[in-house]
């Protein structure tokens, strides 16, 4: 096998000296003897006192626990005032705007119309009949409010517009 | 005993591993008798942390680990050993039985040796470890363990060579 092999028949007939008849004496002595080196004995600080961790963790657990309940209780006041807050008498004029949900109902709160062009346009003879009509044509600008009385939410919607209006001119 | 669970009885176990545990101990001490305290003591606490004796690199780690223990605590009569070593051959207790003259050039040829090669050579002849045990018990790799058990060989075998 390798160039060894006659050396290490020569070797393996060395026999290594038995031990002495004392050393299993001592050696069931020693393993008769109580373990001493596993009674390592810590620091008190380091010592851990398993019956006032699980005090700690149970205190810790029932804390959190009226934690969350308290938490779930302010969520379902916050709610129950919300829904009895007191519903506008008006009815809702925006519910498709808004959503159908009752707590969106928006109700009109103000609108104004402001003219900033008035312009008289003549006389005219309009769909050919005899009677001459005044045109007058109005430029204003328009603005509507909602308000939700639930939410304080407000819609507003401003739009220009302008108006013609005809009006018949009678001969004196 | 807790290994007493697993069919092993610790003489059995003792006297099947001791003439090899005390040889690997030899190469840190010089006379028997500090042998055996090492080897007593690494026993001990072996078969105490209830290891499963099948476990050979560790057994031998753990009477490496105590002979070092052993010189470093002791280095006082360690010098002494070393220097009575050094002195006198005679003080030197023999680590085999020796026959005729071949195994006595052999167990000094032995004694020759570097140390690191010298217990792979322990290791593997005496106690049939394989590289792979011989490296985890010495904390080198099985590659390592092989090259210095050849190179072991390789020394042995020419300081045996007729000058």
């Amino acid at each position: 096998m390798n160039d060894f092999a006659e050396l290490e028949d020569e070797l393996k007939k060395l026999r290594p000296l038995q031990p002495s008849a004392s050393l299993s004496e001592r050696l069931e002595q020693a393993l008769s003897e109580p373990f001493a080196e596993e009674k390592i004995i810590r620091p008190e600080k380091f010592r851990l006192n398993w019956v006032s961790i699980g005090f700690g963790l149970a205190a810790a657990a029932v804390f959190l626990l009226f934690a969350r309940v308290s938490m779930e209780r302010k969520q379902e006041q916050g709610e129950k005032t919300a829904q009895v807050s007191p519903v506008p008498k008006n009815k809702p004029a925006l519910r498709g705007v808004a959503g159908s949900a009752s707590s969106n109902r928006f109700i009109p709160a103000d609108a104004t119309q402001v003219v900033y062009n008035k312009r008289d346009e003549g006389l005219h003879f309009s769909g050919g009949s005899e009677q001459p009509l005044r045109r007058l044509r109005y430029q204003t600008h328009q603005t509507l409010r909602w308000n939700n009385p639930a939410t304080g939410a407000s819609l507003r919607v401003s739009y220009p517009s302008e108006e013609v209006l005809l009006i018949p001119i009678s001969g004196q | 005993m807790d290994n007493v669970a697993i069919n092993e009885n610790w003489k059995d176990c003792f006297s099947r591993f001791a003439p090899g545990l005390l040889l690997f101990a030899r190469q840190w001490v010089r006379s028997q008798a500090d042998a055996e305290d090492i080897v007593q003591d690494a026993f001990v606490k072996f078969w105490r942390r209830n290891h499963r004796i099948d476990n050979r690199a560790l057994l031998y780690a753990t009477v490496r680990s105590v002979a070092l223990d052993f010189i470093r605590s002791d280095s006082r009569r360690a010098r002494r050993e070393m220097v009575a070593f050094s002195e006198t051959e005679e003080a030197v207790d023999p680590q085999f039985e020796l026959g005729d003259e071949t195994q006595r050039a052999l167990a000094m040829a032995l004694d020759d040796l570097p140390r690191d090669q010298r217990e792979v050579l322990v290791m593997k002849i005496w106690n049939d470890l394989t590289f792979a045990e011989i490296g985890t018990a010495l904390g080198i790799s099985q590659n390592t363990a092989a090259s210095r058990y050849r190179y072991a060989l390789a020394g042995l075998k020419k300081s045996l060579q007729p000058q």
